[in-house]
C-alpha cells in the first residue's frame, strides 16, 4: 500500500516542481524592471521596429535583436561563402588573388569564374582535383541555420529585454548602412562596415558568453558566414 | 516506506528550485546596466532602479550617475543621462 502510494506521489511531485519552475521563469522574462509589467511593454515596441525593417523579412518573428542576423538571411539554411570559395578550387590561378566578396567576383569574372565551363575545358587531372576539392569545401563550409540562431537569441535568458531591444536597434542601424552601401548611397567603406559589424558581434558575444556560452560560441563561429551574407548583394536583397 | 517517500519530497523540491534558478535571466539591474553600457555610458553596477512607467526606468549607477532608460515611440531604446 505504502509503496504504491509513494510511487504515485512521485510523478505528482515532479509535476508540481515543474509548475513552480515555469511560474518563476515567467516573471523575469517578462519584467526587465522591478514589476512584471515592463516586460510586455518593452516587448511591444520590438515588433514595431521590426515592421520598419519588416519588408526584407518573411520570417514570422521580427522582434529579437540578434534575430536580425537571421532576418537578413530570411531563408532557412544558408551555406556561408566565407572568402570567395567557389572560384578558387576550380581555377586556382585566376581566383587566388581575390579578396572581394563572392558576388563581386561573379560580376567581375562572369565568363571565366563559373565552375562548370572551366571544368569542361580543364584537363582531366585538374578536373579530378577540382572535383575532389569541391566536396571537401562543401563539408568544410559551416551551414548557417539562421532561423535556429534567431530563435535561440530570442529565447536566451542571458540577455534582458532592454538589452535585446538595444541590440536589435543597433543591428537595424547596421543593416540600414549595408542597404545604403549596396545601393551605392553610403559614404562608408566596406572596411568601415566590417569594423562596425565586428564591434556589434563582439557586443553580442560579450553579453552572451557568461549566460549562454553555447550560443556565444555559435555566433562567433558564424561570424564569417554572416559577413558573407551581408556583403553579398543578392543574398542581402533577398532578405 | 513512508520514510522513503518523505525523503523523496525534499529531493524533488530541490530539483525544481535549482532548475528555476538556472533558467532565470539577468536581474533588472543587470539588464539596465548592459543597456546603459551598450549606449556608451559608463556604469559599473546599477545600485538602484525606479520604474517610472512601462518600459521607462531611472537607474542609478554605483558611481552616482543617473540615467533614464526608456523605449520611445519608434521602439528604440533611449538612454538619457540625468
Amino acid at each position: 500500500m505504502h509503496r504504491t502510494r509513494s510511487v504515485t506521489a512521485a510523478p505528482i511531485l515532479i509535476f508540481l516542481a515543474a509548475c513552480a519552475h515555469d511560474s518563476r521563469n515567467a516573471r523575469p522574462a517578462e519584467s526587465p524592471g522591478t514589476g512584471p509589467e515592463p516586460a510586455p511593454a518593452a516587448a511591444k515596441p520590438a515588433p514595431d521596429a521590426a515592421q520598419q525593417q519588416a519588408p526584407p523579412q518573411s520570417a514570422p518573428g521580427d522582434s529579437a535583436p540578434a534575430v536580425e542576423a537571421g532576418k537578413n538571411q530570411g531563408g532557412a539554411t544558408v551555406t556561408p561563402p566565407p572568402a570567395a570559395p567557389p572560384a578558387p578550387p576550380s581555377q586556382p590561378a585566376s581566383a587566388a588573388p581575390r579578396a572581394r566578396p563572392p558576388n563581386q567576383a561573379s560580376s567581375t569574372h562572369p565568363p571565366t569564374t563559373p565552375a562548370i565551363p572551366p571544368a569542361s575545358t580543364i584537363p582531366p587531372a585538374s578536373t579530378a582535383a577540382a572535383a575532389a576539392s569541391q566536396p571537401s569545401k562543401a563539408t568544410d563550409a559551416p551551414s548557417l541555420d539562421l532561423n535556429g540562431l534567431e530563435q535561440r537569441l530570442r529565447d536566451t535568458r542571458a540577455i534582458g529585454v532592454f538589452t535585446k531591444l538595444s541590440l536589435k536597434n543597433q543591428v537595424d542601424g547596421l543593416l540600414a548602412q549595408f542597404k545604403a552601401f549596396h545601393q551605392g548611397q553610403s559614404r562608408s567603406t566596406l572596411a568601415q562596415l566590417r569594423q562596425q559589424y565586428e564591434l556589434l558581434l563582439v557586443k553580442v558575444v560579450t553579453l552572451l558568453q557568461d549566460g549562454d556560452p553555447a550560443l556565444a560560441s555559435t555566433i562567433s563561429a558564424s561570424r564569417e558566414a554572416l559577413w558573407g551574407f551581408l556583403i553579398d548583394p543578392k543574398k542581402f536583397s533577398a532578405i | 516506506m513512508r520514510a522513503r517517500s518523505i525523503h523523496i519530497l525534499p529531493a524533488l523540491a530541490l530539483l525544481g528550485s535549482t532548475g528555476s534558478v538556472i533558467a532565470q535571466g539577468p536581474s533588472p539591474g543587470e539588464d539596465l546596466k548592459a543597456t546603459i553600457a551598450l549606449h556608451g555610458f559608463p556604469c559599473d553596477r546599477v545600485v538602484d532602479s525606479k520604474r517610472n512607467a512601462d518600459s521607462d526606468y531611472t537607474a542609478t549607477c554605483k558611481d552616482g550617475n543617473r540615467y533614464r532608460v526608456f523605449v520611445d515611440a519608434t521602439g528604440r531604446v533611449v538612454v538619457k543621462k540625468l
